[in-house]
């Protein structure tokens, strides 16, 4: 009894005693002021907050893993070590790009810490970087969030401490200029600054952050891809990512639950210009922290938006087991740039939740009303399939596709043209006749009268001088070999001859 | 045909006479490198610790007319300024900011640090400008130095403070506001950024750097 | 007018060596006569021709456009080679025995000993890892000095083909093309990229440069404090808005500019030497 008792006020004499001591020894921490410029200052003091207790050194992770929750009671001090490192990686199958990152990744570390925390942060600039960077993170309050006191050339490391003051979900990026593309670039992550109160538990926490990238090749042109800051500045991403690339929680890097577990992710938004209107299909949000706060709860939510330089908490129920993606619902996105992950649900069905498919039989509904001929569908022309030599059929292929993304608008799928104004071109003796005539109709224009098949037209065509010398040939091949033509191909040379030889043209609608 | 081969000798002449030039110049770097080296192999230890200002060898002018190198300013610890007396905005606060410190020192104190000014405008701010300064701004005689300089010194001693500055529009100069605390042996101890800043912290490292 | 023929004979060069015998007597008479007027011009320099530098950052009161005139700049960055020349003559700037104050822990930090580059600098590559104060050095060693922002600025606007550089879209695509690349860890040779019109190589895509009044731009780390100039950290920067917001490599440049002190030593930033005409 004794023993313990003595034990005890030992303890609790350390504990005081060590409080004391680390209060005093911080008070001759030295750091770099860099505000307003750089400059060697060795000896700035941190005021101690006698409400912070002792000093840890911050757990970080990479995405989708979140450090555990805080369990501590009192405010403490938090050193944390990020460094910048700006690596060659994959941004989708066969296409690398050079990320620069916080911590070796995208998105970069997640930093957890308490409100009251006082955070001594220090940024470590890897000496093989070609570019100076700082932080700015939204929990901070201060110039710049940091930017200004974290400025750091490659080779060299800068210090700077803030109070966290506010409770939430916080979006950190790089800030030196030019800023969008430290952004674009891949540099930002999450700060999550619990409430006092802290989160209620769940089963799994998992970190979720969008951004675009911008590359000179298109999505998925292979190689080591350069970013390109026309498309950054007209805001036309080539890719739109959970985590930094293609496929990042596909397959094995699939988020998992099981049927029955509570999930939350924290969803950040790196931007740099795109807001996304994130969503789980399948799912709804249960409880949604509005904006990553931790005060403005939502409930029942289907797709919430995300701007860029924001983030939010989501908590949901899986039940039924199955696949749920997250996407960007502005969904071409989600299926044509990139953003769309996975959440693997494993476990017992439950029907009464969700039954699946019951089963599918005959129906025949009323008919529709009748299409007039001339605007019903062609059906497939014997000739584009059989008779042709491959050549050709593969110049009528081609032809085809010209065809329908740009002529099939007047002329109609079927060849047939429109009223007095767009002369048909299936069985045209004009066209038939005439195949340089008709590259001249298709390079220059054409208009006024003109006379197919006996019958009078009187339109405009419009020039389509951006089309390319071999586009053009096989257009007209294409034409002249389809809704029952049967005519000799153009060649790309006859095509860039008459282009040549054309007199100066009015000015291209489509410039 | 003749003027062609004049001018070729003339070309070749220049170019024998530049490439002589050239050879005397290095001969002068030998010859003075050959000075140090034989300083440093009779192993001249390093009188200032690795981190001092006091190690460069510039020129500078004190507004009194008298010739001194940095290192004149060694023994007490130093307050420093880079400023130039035509400014018109920040500087006069500047001062006034190293006033503030001084009066904010106890005498025996003050006695024993110094407050050095060194001007970014080599043009204008002469001694004898310095001088005048001095009287219009009441500054004390004694352990207040004002430096007129080259300008390569000027620039060199910027990059040793972090201080940034530019020659700007109408003869002014654009330039970050630094306030530096030397040590008595010429390393930077602190830095204050900013106008009209809390000196306290100021006065406690001076505090410290000298005999209380 | 001498000069702009002299540009226009340089325009689109290969890669750099020495040229044929013929060709350097021709060149030779032609410098001797232009030396006859001016002085001497060092070896391995090229000129660059009166330009104007438009800052990146100035103030309302700043005019837009400051002359430059004409002066001599190296052809290719200082190479390691030229570096191990300069320690073995000054013995106090060997690595071992280098200032603190004059350059950081990381001075020649890739040598593999004093007088010995080794393998991760080769002799022809840029030299790296040097402070300001060596760069300095160096050049007054050599009898010349650093270029000023301005002065490389102006060698620097020059592309391949046209002094004006920045009216050149694929120009400009290639500098953005170099951020995006990792910088490798041993850097190659000096002078195997085209020449600019000057005749200067490696201006762009090898390493960043010191220059002599690298701390000219009034600029804090963070880059988006309004019209990058505070009235209490600054005085008379004025309220100072970027030329061209979309000229990315310039920012690049400037940003990196303002990270450094004068003490830094970094892997890819190097220097070349100015002469004055």
């Amino acid at each position: 009894m004794n023993m313990t008792k003595a034990l005890l006020e030992i303890r609790a004499g350390l504990t005081v005693g060590i409080a004391f001591v680390s209060v005093l020894a911080f008070r001759f921490v030295g750091a770099r002021a860099a505000e307003g410029g750089p400059a060697p200052a060795p000896n700035i003091v941190v005021p101690a907050d006698s409400e912070v207790v002792g000093v840890e050194n911050a757990v970080l992770t990479d995405a989708p893993n979140v450090p555990p929750p805080i369990t501590r009671s009192r405010a403490t001090k938090v050193i944390v070590h990020l460094e910048v490192d700006e690596v060659t990686k994959r941004l989708a199958d066969g296409v690398e790009y050079v990320f620069w990152t916080f911590g070796g990744s995208v998105p970069g570390k997640f930093i957890r810490i308490r409100e009251g925390d006082e955070v001594e942060f220090h940024l470590h600039n890897h000496q093989d970087n070609k570019m100076p960077h700082n932080i700015d993170l939204h929990a901070v309050t201060g110039p710049g969030g940091g930017a200004a006191s974290s400025f750091a050339a490659p080779g060299h490391s800068s210090q700077f401490s803030f109070q966290a003051l506010n409770p939430g979900l916080y979006v950190y990026h790089c800030a030196t200029a030019p800023v969008g593309m430290h952004i674009g670039n891949g540099m930002y992550g999450l700060i999550l600054v619990e409430s006092k109160a802290g989160l209620p538990p769940v089963d799994h926490e998992y970190y979720v952050m969008q951004g675009e990238f911008y590359t000179a090749g298109k999505f998925g042109e292979e190689g080591l891809q350069p970013f390109d800051l026309d498309k950054a500045v007209d805001e036309r991403p080539s890719y739109v990512v959970f985590n930094g690339a293609v496929g990042s929680l596909a397959g094995n890097n699939a988020l998992t639950a099981k049927a029955g577990d509570t999930v939350r992710i924290y969803f950040g938004n790196g931007g740099p210009n795109l807001a996304s209107s994130f969503h789980v299909i399948g799912g709804q949000f249960d409880t949604l922290y509005a904006d990553g706060t931790m005060t403005n709860r939502l409930h029942d939510v289907q797709t919430t938006l995300v701007p860029p330089g924001s983030a939010v908490i989501v908590d949901f129920k899986v039940k039924v087991p199955g696949t749920y993606p997250l996407v960007d619902h502005s969904i071409f996105r989600a299926f044509n740039k990139g953003a769309i992950g996975t959440l693997t649900v494993s476990g017992p069905e439950n029907r009464l939740v969700y039954s699946g498919r019951e089963g599918d039989t005959i129906y025949t509904g009323k008919p529709i009303a009748s299409v007039p001929a001339t605007l019903r569908a062609a059906p497939p022309t014997k000739t584009e399939a059989a008779g042709l030599n491959p050549a050709l059929r593969e110049k009528c292929a081609r032809g085809k596709q010209v065809y329908m993304q740009t002529c099939f608008v007047c002329h109609q799928p079927n060849g047939l043209g429109v009223g007095n104004q767009i002369p048909p071109l299936a069985k045209s003796d004009v066209l038939m006749s005439d195949k340089l005539g008709a590259v001249r109709g298709v390079l220059q224009g054409r208009s006024g009268q003109l006379t197919v098949n006996g019958k009078r037209y009187n339109g405009t065509m419009i020039p389509f001088p951006n089309l390319s010398d071999e586009q053009i040939a096989d257009v007209v091949t294409y034409i002249r070999n389809s809704w029952g033509n049967s005519g000799d191909a153009v060649a790309a040379s006859e095509v860039s001859k008459l282009r040549k030889a054309a007199p100066a043209l009015a000015a291209n609608p489509f410039e | 045909m003749n003027t062609s081969k004049l001018s070729f000798a003339l070309a070749a002449a220049l170019l024998v006479n530049a490439h002589l030039l050239r050879a005397a110049e290095l001969n002068t770097n030998a010859a003075v490198r050959s000075c140090c080296a034989a300083k440093e192999a009779g192993g001249l230890r390093p009188a200032y610790a690795d981190k001092s200002l006091y190690q460069v060898e510039s020129q500078w002018t004190t507004d009194g007319g008298k010739p001194i190198r940095l290192r004149g300013l060694a023994g007490q610890p130093q307050v420093m300024l880079m400023f130039f007396s035509k400014c018109t905005s920040a500087c006069p606060i500047l001062l006034n900011d190293l006033k503030r410190i001084s009066a904010a020192l106890r005498p025996e104190q003050r006695a024993q640090v110094g407050f050095t000014l060194v001007s970014f405008d080599t043009e204008r701010d002469t001694p004898a400008a310095l001088a005048e300064y001095r009287q219009a701004w009441d500054l004390p005689l004694k352990n207040w130095t004002l430096l007129s300089g080259h300008s390569d010194d000027v620039l060199e001693l910027a990059a040793l403070l972090g201080v940034k500055y530019r020659k700007a529009a109408a003869g002014q100069f654009a330039h970050s506001n630094v306030i530096t605390v030397l040590n008595a042996k010429g390393e930077i101890v602190r830095q204050q950024i900013g106008l009209h800043e809390d000196i306290r912290e100021t006065v406690q490292t001076l505090g410290k750097l000298v005999r209380n | 007018m001498k000069g702009t023929s002299n540009i226009q004979r340089q325009a689109a060069r290969p890669p750099w060596r020495r040229p044929a015998r013929f060709g350097r007597w021709l060149r030779v008479a032609g410098c001797g006569l232009l030396a006859f007027v001016l002085n001497a011009a060092p070896a391995d320099m090229v000129l660059i021709a009166n330009g104007v530098y438009r800052p990146m950052f100035r103030s309302a009161a700043e005019p837009k456009a400051v002359p430059v005139k004409a002066f001599y700049l190296d052809a290719l960055p200082v190479t390691v080679n030229d570096f191990l020349g300069f320690v073995r003559a000054n013995p106090r700037w060997q690595r071992s025995r280098a200032k603190r104050i004059f350059a950081d822990e990381s001075y020649l930090n890739n040598w593999a000993g004093d007088l010995d580059p080794g393998i991760n600098a080769p002799a022809r590559s840029p030299v790296t890892y040097v402070s300001w104060f060596a760069a300095k050095a160096f050049a007054q060693w050599k009898g010349q000095r650093l270029p000023t922002v301005a002065e490389w600025e102006c060698a620097a606007s020059a592309s391949a083909t046209r002094p004006d550089g920045e009216n050149d879209p694929r120009f400009q695509a290639q500098i953005q093309q170099w951020y995006s690349r990792p910088t490798p860890a041993v850097l190659p040779a000096a002078g195997a990229d085209t020449a600019n019109v000057f005749g200067a190589h490696d201006l762009h895509g090898l390493v960043w440069e010191w220059v002599a009044d690298f701390n000219s731009a009034l600029i804090s780390g963070d880059s988006r404090e309004g019209g990058f100039s505070d009235r209490r950290f600054f005085c008379g920067g004025g309220s100072q808005g970027a030329r061209d917001p979309g000229d990315y490599p310039g920012f690049m440049r400037y940003a990196f500019r303002g990270s450094l002190q004068a003490d830094y030593c970094v892997h890819n930033l190097g220097f070349r030497c100015a002469h004055d005409l």
